[in-house]
């Protein structure tokens, strides 16, 4: 069992964002997540990945207790979040972005010696860039890689969090509602890019709210509403489940 | 010994109110102009020239001078707003800087006009009072009742007036206030110069106490600055709290230690508050 | 294009020219200009505003001299128990501010606070530091030459090539790491630290290895700068020296290497084009500082080339 989570809570003052979440993921597995807003699924995925503290319950990865660590940690035990609304490096190229995320990849391939690469860096580089090709060209963003990252559009920046969180090579990748303000056809590009790695092993965790996409990919389901589970269960029995068509349609589609 | 306690706690408590001052003004324009005006200490100096000019060569009655160095202190923070900060909003770092600038510009005015000599103003109000063996001049109370009212008012305007409740809920959420109507450039002219205005009285209340070199300037910044944090940027109560609580540190430090590491007593107490409490003693909200 | 080759043409300067006032001011923007590279490090790449490094600055001279003296070693041998000493104060000081998640200002102020604290302690240690008298520098570095065995640096143009060469290496060095995968993390942290975070940099560690980088620099110019001038005094500890820095970087332009090296002459150079009085030079510095902070945010070099090595 890859990650097990166990009475998660987060509490912002009086606010509870997230209250008493339990579940499993195995490896390889595709796990979707939905519910309507404020149903705590960000601040879900922001907990696994460590850019906020619990304020109870535990998060095992691996066995492992990694309730509270810290972001850059978890990234290099394998869990690696894209955000939701689209984090950049201000003023710096598409290529270069990747080459930042392609850190822990370096560190994995050279480990302390990687120091060695300051006097030399041209060797490092090109493993470092072949791997960003790679993953480039899997999100359509090959061209113009020099171009600044604030000259793409939101749906190309997008892919670029994707490509970045790519890089790091996840064992778990959460993936905050990649397709939203994406168009058609970069969805079907997004859908093509969870494929790929699907087929790597990684096992994934997406939020989104078309639910339509979310259905494609995700043989399983987990349900969300203020901040608890109310489903987690194959896609069919969820779509069908009276209270998630309740709690994310609105009462008015109840019994349809 | 209590006695020398005592009045040392209560010389703390003076200076800490002057420090307090500094730190209101730093505090309110954190919070509604995002940065840090570290030539806040420079109007005070302004101020408090201004108060000794006006006083010993024009020979004004003291009160009078001190309202007329108030308004140049605040004059000075509107025209360094309009000329500089306006352009530095939120960007801490550039406001930061320009500041630090426009310090060496004004220290070498006041040098230029005024020398380095330290300059004394004539007994204003002479005379002291005594309780027991403890003796306090006569200014260093009126000086603390007057900081004391001042920042007393100013609480009171942003608790109970309409400007004071739209400074404080621009400081809370800028966006809100403006939809809500808040003409927010204009009040962060106003804060910037109610800050200058905030450090000019401190200054000319201050030159009627201590001899005055263009070097106050720095010294005062550096612990309004301290007291801010040491309250928690953000806390306009606290502002006041800190900056006692910095003076009397400072006093009870310099009684017990070494007196030229009296500066010094109060960062290393800063330090270690903040290691505890990153927010400061009142934990800010902003 | 290494950087440090633009050096190389300077060291045909003594060769043309015999104006002393020339050379000196050179090469006090040599050594102040590794000061400002340091800076530049910390602040201008990986995006940490300290105001530490006056206080490395000054801890350069005091250290090496006393080292020197007490020990009776060498100027480079004694700078050897120095930079220990910058090393832990850094990982102190930085251990302090970085650990705690001091935001932004509160880190300047903190390091700040340090630096003042170090500079009352040299004021006031009188038996060792000689208080505000300072101290009186007679000592001189040698450097074996061949041919001629161990030269002492002794005189203009020896000092000239000294410090230039210094900040040649200097220069090199900062380029390596600015090119590598350590710059390109220094520019994420700079840009988007929670990004930086969740793509697995720990920040810590290398907003540490900057602010030590930086401290390192700042005390490797302050002791060249003691012992070229002759004298340790503790105004060299204090903030006005940070500002300084941060002023030359500014100027200069924060997206190159050797934009401080360019800031640091001109700031350096001006009091000998125009004739001030103290007054007017510290008025001078600070409206220099505010014309640049807001008119030229990208300094001098900024407005001739659009450099920007990050990655």
């Amino acid at each position: 069992m890859l990650l097990k989570v166990d009475g998660l809570s987060k509490r912002f003052g009086g606010l509870v964002a997230v209250s008493a979440i339990s579940l499993q993921i195995e490896a390889g597995e595709i796990v979707g997540i939905l519910g309507p807003n404020g149903s705590g699924k960000t601040t879900l995925l922001n907990l696994l990945a460590g850019l906020l503290a619990p304020s109870s319950g535990t998060i095992l990865w691996q066995g492992r207790d990694i309730s509270g660590t810290k972001p850059e940690l978890i990234a290099a035990l394998g869990i690696v979040k894209t955000f939701q609304n689209p984090q950049l490096f201000a003023e710096l190229s598409v290529l270069e972005h990747v080459m930042i995320a392609g850190h822990l990849a370096l560190k994995r391939l050279l480990g302390f010696a990687r120091s060695k690469t300051i006097f030399a860096p041209k060797p490092a580089r090109h493993e470092l860039e072949a791997r960003a090709e790679r993953v480039l060209r899997l999100c359509r963003l090959s061209q113009g890689v020099d171009r600044p990252a604030a000259a793409l559009s939101y749906g190309e920046e997008k892919m670029l969090g994707v490509a970045m969180a790519m890089m790091c090579e996840p064992k778990l990748l959460l993936l905050d509602e990649p397709a939203s303000g994406l168009g058609q056809a970069e969805i079907v590009n997004l859908g093509s890019v969870l494929r790929d790695l699907r087929e790597h092993g990684t096992t994934l965790c997406i939020i989104d709210h078309k639910v339509a996409f979310l259905a494609e990919f995700a043989p399983r389901l987990i349900a969300l509403q203020n901040g608890s589970k109310i489903a987690d269960a194959s896609a069919q029995e969820v779509l069908g489940n009276e209270s998630v068509i309740t709690a994310y349609l609105g009462r008015q589609h109840a019994g349809a | 010994m209590t006695q020398v306690i005592l009045g040392q706690v209560l010389n703390g408590i003076i200076v800490g109110t002057l420090y307090g001052i500094i730190a209101l003004g730093v505090t309110l324009t954190f919070g509604i102009t995002g940065i840090v005006n570290f030539a806040l200490g420079q109007f005070m100096m302004i101020g408090a020239y201004a108060a000794w000019h006006l006083t010993d060569v024009v020979h004004l009655p003291y009160p009078l001078s001190v309202a007329l160095a108030v308004l140049i202190a605040g004059l000075a923070g509107f025209l360094s707003d309009r000329a500089l900060f306006q352009f530095t909003r939120n960007n801490l770092v550039n406001g930061l800087l320009v500041s630090i600038g426009l310090i060496s510009v004004i220290e070498s005015g006041a040098l230029l006009l005024y020398t380095a000599t330290p300059k004394n103003m004539d007994f204003v109000l002479s005379g002291s009072w005594t309780l027991g063996a403890i003796t306090i001049s006569r200014m260093k109370v009126v000086t603390f009742a007057v900081l004391l009212a001042v920042i007393a008012l100013t609480w009171l305007a942003l608790a109970n007036t309409w400007l004071g409740r739209a400074t404080r809920a621009y400081a809370q959420n800028p966006e809100a206030a403006m939809l809500m109507g808040v003409k927010t450039e204009m009040l962060q002219v106003g804060v910037s110069v109610y800050s200058c205005a905030l450090a000019g009285i401190g200054g000319a209340l201050y030159a009627g106490i201590y001899s005055l070199e263009p070097s106050m300037g720095a010294l005062f910044i550096l612990k309004g600055v301290e007291a801010a944090i040491l309250a928690g940027v953000g806390n306009l109560a606290g502002a006041l709290v800190g900056g006692i609580i910095l003076g009397i540190t400072e006093s009870i430090g310099a009684l017990f230690l070494p007196t030229a590491f009296r500066d010094a007593y109060g960062l290393v107490f800063l330090v270690a508050i903040l290691l505890f409490r990153p927010s400061g003693l009142f934990g800010g909200q902003k | 294009m290494s950087a440090a080759w633009l050096l190389v043409p300077l060291y045909l300067v003594p060769l043309v020219s015999h104006n002393e006032v020339l050379l000196t001011i050179l090469i006090f923007t040599y050594i102040l200009g590794i000061l400002a590279i340091g800076f530049n490090i910390v602040f201008g790449y990986a995006g940490q505003l300290t105001m530490f490094h006056g206080a490395a600055f000054g801890i350069g001279g005091y250290a090496t001299f006393l080292i020197l003296s007490k020990l009776g070693i060498s100027f480079w041998l004694a700078m050897l128990p120095m930079f220990a000493v910058i090393l832990l104060l850094s990982m102190l000081v930085g251990w302090v501010c970085f650990k705690f998640r001091l935001r932004e200002f509160y880190f300047a102020v903190v390091t700040l606070a340090f630096a003042e604290l170090i500079r009352l302690v040299v004021l006031n240690w009188n038996d060792v530091t000689n208080g505000t008298l300072g101290l009186l520098v007679l000592d001189k570095p040698t450097i074996w030459w061949p041919g001629r065995g161990l030269v002492k640096i002794d005189g203009t143009v020896p000092w000239y090539l000294l410090t230039l060469t210094v900040l040649c290496a200097v220069t090199v060095v900062s380029q390596l790491i600015v090119r590598s995968w350590i710059g390109r993390n220094f520019a994420a942290i700079r840009l988007n630290e929670e990004l930086a975070q969740t793509l697995g940099i720990n920040t810590f560690r290398y907003k540490m290895l900057a602010f030590t980088i930086s401290n390192v620099f700042a005390a490797l110019a302050g002791a060249l700068f003691g012992f070229y001038s002759n004298y340790i005094e503790p105004a060299q500890l204090s903030i006005t020296q940070s500002l300084d820095a941060i002023a030359m970087v500014l100027l200069g332009g924060m997206g190159s290497i050797l934009g401080p090296v360019v800031g640091a002459f001109l700031l350096t150079g001006l009091p000998h084009v125009i004739e001030f009085s103290a007054e007017l030079r510290a008025a001078t510095y600070g409206a220099i500082l505010i014309l640049v902070i807001l008119l030229m945010p990208r300094g001098v070099v900024g407005l001739f080339s659009r450099w920007r090595h990050v990655a």
